[in-house]
């Protein structure tokens, strides 16, 4: 070699693999191979898994483990935890936010971070055992931080989508990708946050944009082949049924938003998936959309198979406060009927019929509602609103609704809902804006309040009687989960996670978990040993749903708890 | 004051933006030079990026692909000192050390359109220069455009 030769650096290698592992702890054994739509259809009858998103495709967010229970919760400690942290500039670099609900078979967990991590972890030990790392780029547009809700496996797969709207399938033993597929155009203002559901054989996926004027979209792709089955718009085209809500003349229906932002449920005996839409777009403008905008903030009923909506339910008809219908539909049964129960960010609990649409109840579930009022026999009357440019207008819920994404849950047990609620208000002053691709379209400047709110989580009966609330200081923002102990366990903004008695509200529990909660806790046992996992990780649209605490510390790490053995 | 886009680069020389510990402590990131990938016949890119002596800065510092796909790259650190490169790819970011005079490879895969950061993640060569951007030209594809009429852009 002369002074004028290079060294040979060689080639680069994989981030990962300077991640120390003992020879073949890279692999996971092949835990989702026979995951097959029969096992999601049944996961209630394994219990030590969690099988898809709202661990059951009821959306229940109910597990019947009571190793952990109302007796022995107060001896819970962490068991083990996983960080990951940031590297280098990456996309909403102080908007990130660890918003996943963890996914668990047979002792592996997969978990999806933000800016395209997925990982594979010893569910028992919390040792990674693979990661994939999609590249997301820089400037994509997010209106609500980076951020994703989190997995689904099948058939020896790993799936999950990317904040530049791909859906991807991983080889769940190794993390190499088996397919991907693109689902939105980066350049018209779409993402994807969405955890995908697996229904049959098909893996369906939702996007985001509402915040950019696009028109939402629901997509089926096999889980096999990644091939595209089918799509469903979320807003009709001229002539089409539900097109007469938007105007005759223009194109505001092309612009109309109506995002799928978060995984439905579904019941495989009326083989109807259960979807609730996103605002219209421009969020606050209404008089650029004048009609009730279907299917804007809407449940919707899919037909699993066609991808046809087969009804719909419209919570807030021509919404002008950002009221997503985006909240779970929580499957239940009473009195021999099948309903379902949700939770609307316009402050209201809507239980439907979930055969064909029907009405069967409507109460509020927050103590502050001003934007309008809804009777029990559904008659929608706004009271305020930004109509007048430039005019400042206060309401409760703000943007963020009484509830927003983060999950409510129900136990079969107590025959009660558990809803995490946000008391806080917002001022809107109409700006009224052209429309251009991928730049935000809200119609208006918003400010949510940094004081006088407060938070709770609520329990009520299905008739919307409320049976006991735990309060907050802080409103509620992060999913809650319910187990067979008779526990609910729920994250605060300010980091506690508690554990209360199902029946009463009484705080049995709690350990600080160094930063504010947003997601979505699962529970799940390996050898006998039941698991509380929650991702920690404080962020996302904390400017929406709680600015008050825009200040605090980010975090970034999955904390799991057990009772000592 | 405010500068022009013609004036830009003689205001960023004037001003001691462009060069290390002058204006600044480091060098301003995204003030260097601008390159673009070439194509083969397969569709598959390639490009040399390189550390010049004392610079701390990529060069280019700023590369366009024409598209998304895989890009070969040639990583060249000239300077007498030692560096890395942490690069995006789909699938794991790569990393690479770069010891003085030395000459190495990476193949990325990478979607379009958007752009990436990559950077030398050691002590803080980032913040003194050495930060650069992957920019990836084009569009989706047409089965992932919304089906609407075409819509106005910025």
């Amino acid at each position: 070699m002369t002074t004028a030769d290079y060294v040979d650096a060689g080639e680069a290698v994989d981030q990962g693999t300077l991640n120390y592992k003992t020879p073949g702890a890279d692999t996971a054994p092949p835990v989702t191979a026979d995951v097959t739509y029969e096992r999601i259809r049944n996961a209630a009858e394994e219990p030590q898994n969690w099988l898809t998103y709202y661990g059951n495709y009821n959306g229940q967010r109910y597990s019947s483990l009571d190793q952990i229970n109302t007796e022995n919760v107060k001896r819970l400690t962490p068991a083990w935890v996983f960080q990951a942290g940031t590297t280098g500039l990456i996309a909403g670099a102080s908007t990130y936010s660890f918003e996943a609900a963890p996914i668990v078979v047979d002792g592996v967990m997969f978990v999806a971070g933000w800016d395209g991590w997925l990982w594979a972890i010893d569910a028992k030990t919390g040792v990674e055992i693979w990661r994939y790392k999609h590249a997301v780029p820089f400037d994509v547009s997010l209106c609500c931080g980076n951020v994703n809700r989190g997995a689904a496996v099948a058939k020896g797969k790993v799936f999950f989508v990317t904040a530049n709207a791909h859906v991807i399938a991983l080889d769940a033993t190794n993390g190499k990708r088996v397919w991907d597929k693109t689902y939105g155009d980066v350049r018209a203002g779409e993402s994807a946050t969405v955890a995908p559901l697996v229904v049959k054989d098909m893996v369906i996926v939702g996007s985001s944009g509402g915040e950019f004027g696009v028109r939402g979209h629901l997509d089926a792709f096999d889980v096999d082949s990644g091939e595209h089955v089918w799509r469903c718009y979320t807003v009709p085209k001229p002539g089409e049924p539900g097109s007469e809500t938007w105007p005759s003349d223009g194109e505001a229906w092309a612009r109309g938003g109506a995002n799928c932002w978060l995984t439905g449920t579904f019941d495989p005996e009326t083989n109807l998936l259960y979807v609730g839409t996103g605002n219209p777009a421009p969020d606050f403008d209404g008089d650029v959309r004048p009609g009730d905008n279907l299917y804007t903030d809407s449940i919707i009923a899919v037909d699993a198979d066609s991808g046809r909506i087969q009804w719909h339910y419209q919570c807030t008809p021509h919404d002008v406060w950002d009221y997503d219908s985006i909240s779970e539909c929580i499957l239940f049964e009473s009195d021999g009927r099948k309903l379902l129960g949700h939770f609307d960010k316009n402050g209201y609990f809507f239980v439907l019929d979930r055969t064909n649409g029907e009405r069967i109840s409507i109460t509020p579930f927050v103590d502050r509602i001003t934007w309008g009022a809804i009777t029990r026999d559904g008659q929608v009357t706004p009271k305020v609103y930004p109509d007048k440019e430039g005019e400042p207008v206060h309401f409760y819920p703000g943007p963020a609704g009484a509830k927003e994404w983060t999950h409510a849950a129900y136990s079969p047990k107590t025959e009660l809902f558990y809803v995490p609620v946000q008391d806080t208000g917002a001022t809107a002053t109409r700006r009224r804006r052209e429309f251009k691709e991928s730049i935000p379209y809200w119609g208006a400047g918003v400010q949510v309040d940094i004081d006088d709110m407060a938070g709770s989580v609520s329990a009520f009966d299905a008739n919307g009687e409320e049976k006991w609330r735990y309060r907050n200081d802080l409103p509620m923002c992060a999913s809650v989960l319910a187990t067979g102990g008779d526990l609910v366990f729920a994250g605060k903004p300010s980091g506690e996670f508690v554990a209360l008695d199902a029946r009463t509200g009484e705080q049995l529990w709690q350990f600080q978990c160094g930063s504010g909660h947003h997601s979505s806790p699962t529970t799940y046992s390996v050898d006998g040993r039941q698991y509380i996992a929650v991702p920690v990780g404080w962020g996302g649209w904390a400017e929406g749903f709680l600015p008050g605490m825009l200040g605090a510390g980010h975090g970034s790490a999955l904390m799991t708890f057990a009772i000592p053995e | 004051m405010t500068s022009t886009a013609q004036d830009r680069s003689a205001l960023l020389d004037e001003l001691g933006l462009n060069g290390q510990n002058r204006a600044t402590i480091g060098r301003l990131l995204a003030t260097g030079s601008i390159g673009q990938a070439t194509e083969r016949d397969d569709g598959r890119m390639e490009a040399t990026i390189r550390i010049n002596p004392d610079e701390l800065c990529w060069d280019p510092s700023v590369l366009v692909l024409p598209h998304g796909g895989d890009v070969e790259l040639t990583l060249i650190n000239d300077d007498l000192n030692t560096h890395c490169a942490l690069l995006p790819s789909n699938g794991d970011r790569k990393f690479i050390w770069l010891v003085n005079h030395s000459k190495g490879r990476a193949t990325l895969n990478l979607d379009g359109p958007g752009y990436y950061w990559f950077s030398s993640p050691t002590g803080n060569d980032e913040g003194r220069g050495l930060t650069g951007a992957i920019v990836v030209l084009g569009d989706v594809p047409p089965e992932a455009r919304l089906d609407r009429p075409e819509q106005p852009r910025p």
